[in-house]
C-alpha cells in the first residue's frame, strides 16, 4: 500500500508543545472550578465586599506589574532563543526568575500582614477562597521559578535544548493570565 | 525552531498590558452603577487574556487544534458557573 507524498502536508505539531497545551487545557479547568465557585458563591450570598476591604489593592497592584513584567522578560528569553543569543538569553530568563521571586516575596508579605490581623484561612468563606485561590497559584509561580532556573542552568551549557524556553513560556503566560484574572475577581469587586 | 516570520512587538503589548491595568484599576473608582464598573473590569481583564494568548502564547501563529485545545475547557468552565447557578445564586 503506496502512501502518497501528500499525505502529511500539513506540519504536525511539536509533541513538547502538544503536551504543555494539553497540561494547560487540565490547569484551565483547576483554575476555572475554583473562580466559578467562587463567583457562585459570591453572587448567592451578600456581604463579601466587606471582608475584600482588608485586602490591599497597591500591593496586589505592584504584585501585577510585576508578573506582567515577567511575562515580557520570558517572551524576550525566548525570542534570545530563537535567535541563538545564549548570554541574553540567560540574562531574561534570570530576570524573569527574580521577578517570580519578587511576586512571592510580595505575597509572603501580604499573607503575614493578614494573618497577623487576624485574617486566616479559617476565618470565613471569602479567607477560605482567598488563600485556596491565591495561595495554590502562588505555588505554581513557584514551580514555575523552578523550571525556569533549570532552563537557565540547562542553557548555560549548549543550546541544544533552547526550544524548551518557549514550553516553560507557554506555562509561564498562562499562570500571568490565571493572575490577570485573580487580581480583579479577589480585590476589585 | 521554525521560524513564524514577523514576531508581535513584545514590549508594546506589555505597554497596553500596563495602561489596560490602570484602567481596571481606575473603573474600580468609577462614579456610577457596580454593573458597569465590573463589566468594564472585567472586560479589561479579558482584553489582557487575550493579548497575552495570542502574542506571547503565541497561539496567533498556532494551528487550530492548539486553539481548540484552548478553548474547550474554557466552554467547559462556562458551562459549569451556569450550571452552578440555580443551586448557589437562585437560592435552590
Amino acid at each position: 500500500m503506496a502512501i502518497s507524498a501528500e499525505a502529511h502536508a500539513t506540519p504536525s505539531i511539536p509533541a513538547g508543545k502538544m503536551g504543555v497545551w494539553w497540561f494547560l487545557a487540565s490547569e484551565i479547568m483547576l483554575f476555572g472550578g475554583l473562580i466559578s465557585s467562587f463567583i457562585v458563591f459570591r453572587l448567592g450570598s451578600a456581604g463579601w465586599a466587606g471582608e475584600a476591604a482588608h485586602l490591599s489593592v497597591p500591593i496586589a497592584a505592584v504584585n501585577t506589574l510585576v508578573l506582567l513584567t515577567s511575562s515580557l522578560t520570558m517572551v524576550q528569553a525566548f525570542a534570545m532563543a530563537e535567535r541563538g543569543d545564549q548570554r541574553r538569553l540567560r540574562n531574561y530568563l534570570a530576570l524573569t526568575i527574580l521577578l517570580g521571586l519578587t511576586f512571592l516575596g510580595i505575597k509572603a508579605y501580604e499573607y503575614t500582614s493578614e494573618i497577623r490581623e487576624g485574617f486566616t484561612p479559617g476565618t470565613g468563606i471569602f479567607w477560605s477562597f482567598y488563600y485556596t485561590m491565591t495561595g495554590l497559584h502562588a505555588l505554581h509561580v513557584l514551580a514555575g521559578a523552578i523550571v525556569n532556573f533549570s532552563l537557565y542552568v540547562l542553557v548555560g551549557g549548549s543550546l541544544r535544548n533552547s526550544h524548551r524556553v518557549e514550553l516553560a513560556g507557554l506555562y509561564w503566560h498562562f499562570v500571568d493570565i490565571v493572575w490577570i484574572f485573580l487580581f480583579p475577581l479577589v480585590y476589585l469587586t | 525552531m521554525a521560524s513564524h516570520g514577523v514576531r508581535p512587538n513584545y514590549l508594546a503589548i506589555w505597554g497596553w498590558l500596563v495602561a489596560l491595568m490602570f484602567v481596571g484599576l481606575a473603573a474600580s473608582f468609577l462614579p456610577g452603577t457596580r454593573a458597569l464598573a465590573v463589566a468594564l473590569i472585567f472586560a479589561t481583564a479579558v482584553v489582557k487574556a487575550l493579548l497575552v494568548v495570542l502574542n506571547y502564547m503565541h497561539l496567533k501563529f498556532e494551528p487550530r487544534l492548539i486553539y481548540a485545545i484552548a478553548i474547550v475547557p474554557l466552554l467547559f468552565v462556562l458551562v459549569l458557573l451556569v450550571a452552578l447557578f440555580p443551586d448557589f445564586v437562585f437560592h435552590h
